[in-house]
């Protein structure tokens, strides 16, 4: 079997492990957790767009995410949308952010479109607060019912970590469509260098705003799934912390690729629940690891960024063979 | 009236400490290019060392003293350990490196600071000053008096000392300075440091009033950068005045609006100033392209 019929069995591979985990996973809270990093890898996806490829950052795509899982909430629990309808919302809603904030930043770049992300990220977070008639404010968005799909309710653990699973395996499939084709060739080039880019007749400003949308409708829809399975929102969850969260996860994930970010997603997010996964591990260690959690995010970023500016995926890709420009 | 010069006076006390914030933006901006993300931590660790540094038994000017240069030292630390090998390098991995680098700072602050809010007795006590129906605290006074100390003794020390001319001369030009015998990336790493004095400053000076804790480095962090933006981000004057305007928009908004506005103001600006008018409204445009 040579290196190309490993790469495209790989992902099949990989789909096929993904799905079998609630076969053999029994504890739900293990598998509760499974389903977090499926959502976290569903931000992440988006992130790898915008940043892997296009080499643009986002410091509020918490407030994405937020934007969508309130839409969901709101729709499904206030106004009695069906629920696919309210998810599709939440992700029309996310992206019409992203197009609100993109087009006035099309003219920044580099730090001030860090700061201006973030800027907007806290924007959010103070919103998310103080709308209390929709949010429910500091005390949250409480009974927002599970996900279903036309009269099917979905809520079993094991059938709620197959929606957002397949979810993640969608937007792969689109996300890897787009980086493979004339789009992504124009996102990479746009990392490369923006006058070049330019000279070679990439509409950067098209690529840029497109981009930045889909990778803010795929944090909403993550948002939506989370209202969903979790039953309650609230302020606290879309923070700048998770916003860095999530660039952490694709920083450390790498450029330029797919794989490497998810992985990083769902590594990073079991950190958190280190208890549940490793059945006999002391409670004092399990306490240790989970209080220098964001330590371990924060080294990672400066590690990675020093040492492996490409991230997991530059490490394992082969040198020369991939031909990917930093 | 005297709500008006109420609201006057809050507003330009939390300008100045605005003001000592970005003008570490500014200063780090001038000797590199870059924009640190992890201006806010070294006001978080102003205070927080100084409040520790009185747990130990010290005095409070000689503990307020050791958390400044405390806090410069490891501003020069963090250049060298984490921005000095990204040296040149893309704006992208300056931004992630310093983001990490807060975030570690911020935890490390969680671990040996603990958890809670912590608070500083004021540095002279005695009653508010009342004027004209206002009530100023004297600690309000101490904040205004050591930000123009600062404020003066930075200009001079950047006019009229071979050593500032030596930072201007690389903030104008990096290899052109090297050329003439400036020690340029040693200029860099002093930049750092002094950037992180004045937040310690800041830092300090305030958490008498407002109390503090491991995790106001990012609020305050966004407060500053959207006053140096404002005034316009290549000029230390401008920087200051920047501070003491968002300081007064927010104080005014709190006020007359509703206090809901007062941490949206900052953000506002910051949006408004970078989507309108990026080069900062009080600096003569035109001259960075950003």
């Amino acid at each position: 079997m040579n290196a190309k019929t490993l790469r495209a069995l790989a992902p099949l591979v990989a789909v096929a492990v993904a799905m079998m985990v609630p076969l053999l996973v029994t504890d739900r809270f293990v598998l509760k957790v499974c389903t977090f990093a499926g959502i976290n890898a569903l931000v992440v996806v988006g992130l790898a767009l915008l940043f892997g490829y296009a080499g643009q950052v986002s410091l509020g795509h918490a407030a994405f995410m937020g934007l969508g899982a309130y839409t969901c909430a709101f729709c499904t629990a206030k106004l009695d949308w069906p629920w696919l309808l309210a998810f599709a919302a939440a992700g029309g809603v996310a992206g019409l952010g992203g197009l609100i904030l993109a087009i006035p930043s099309l003219r920044l770049k580099g730090y001030y479109l860090a700061m201006a992300t973030l800027g907007f990220g806290l924007l959010m977070s103070l919103a998310f607060t103080e709308a209390e008639p929709i949010t429910g404010g500091v005390d949250g968005f409480t009974g927002i019912p599970f996900p279903s799909l036309g009269p099917l309710e979905i809520r079993s653990a094991s059938s709620l970590y197959w929606l957002v699973w397949a979810a993640v395996g969608i937007a792969v499939l689109a996300a890897h469509n787009i980086t493979s084709m004339r789009p992504g060739r124009a996102m990479r080039a746009l990392h490369g260098s923006e006058l070049g880019a330019q000279a070679c007749g990439v509409d950067i400003v098209g690529v840029k705003v497109r981009t930045f949308v889909l990778s803010a409708l795929l944090a909403g829809l993550a948002g939506a799934l989370y209202a969903s399975v979790v039953g309650f929102v609230s302020p606290s969850v879309f923070t700048l912390t998770a916003s860095i969260t999530f660039i952490a996860m694709a920083i450390v994930g790498g450029t330029s690729s797919l794989a490497g970010p998810i992985l990083a997603a769902v590594a990073l997010t079991l950190v958190q629940y280190v208890d549940a996964l490793i059945p006999g591990i002391p409670r004092e260690t399990a306490q240790t690891i989970q209080s220098y959690q964001e330590d371990i995010y924060g080294l990672a970023i400066v590690l990675v960024v020093i040492f492996a500016p490409r991230g997991l995926a530059g490490l394992w890709r082969r040198r020369g063979v991939s031909g990917e420009t930093p | 009236m005297s709500e008006f010069l109420q609201f006057l006076v809050a507003g330009l006390k939390n300008g100045s400490i605005y003001a000592l914030i970005a003008l570490g933006f500014t200063i780090v901006y001038s000797a590199t290019g870059a924009i640190n993300f992890a201006q806010g931590e070294f006001f978080m660790l102003g205070g927080m060392l100084c409040v520790s540094f009185i747990d130990l038994g010290l005095p409070l000017p000689i503990a307020a003293a050791a958390a400044i240069i405390a806090t410069a030292a490891i501003g020069a630390a963090f250049e060298l350990l984490a921005v000095r090998p990204l040296a040149g390098d893309s704006p992208l991995r300056i931004i992630m490196v310093t983001i990490g680098g807060a975030v570690v700072i911020r935890q490390a602050a969680l671990h040996i600071f603990g958890p809670d809010e912590r608070a500083l007795a004021p540095f002279t006590a005695g009653a508010s000053l009342k004027a004209f129906g206002v009530a100023v605290e004297i600690q309000t006074l101490w904040i205004w008096g050591l930000t123009a100390l600062a404020v003066v003794v930075l200009a001079l020390l950047y006019r009229r000392t071979a050593f500032g001319k030596a930072m201007r001369a690389t903030a104008i030009r990096r290899d052109a300075a090297r050329l003439v015998g400036v020690n340029a990336s040693m200029m860099v790493t002093v930049s750092f440091a002094l950037a992180a004095g004045l937040g310690a400053l800041a830092g300090v000076t305030v958490a008498p009033l407002t109390q503090t804790a491991f995790s106001v480095g990012a609020g305050i962090g966004v407060k500053g950068f959207a006053a140096a933006i404002l005034g316009g981000i290549s000029s230390p004057i401008s920087a200051v005045a920047g501070g003491l305007l968002l300081g007064l928009l927010e104080s005014f908004a709190a006020g007359y609006l509703d206090p809901v506005y007062k941490d949206g103001v900052a953000v506002i600006v910051l949006l408004v100033v970078l989507f309108v008018s990026p080069q900062g409204l009080l600096a003569r445009a035109g001259r960075v392209k950003v």
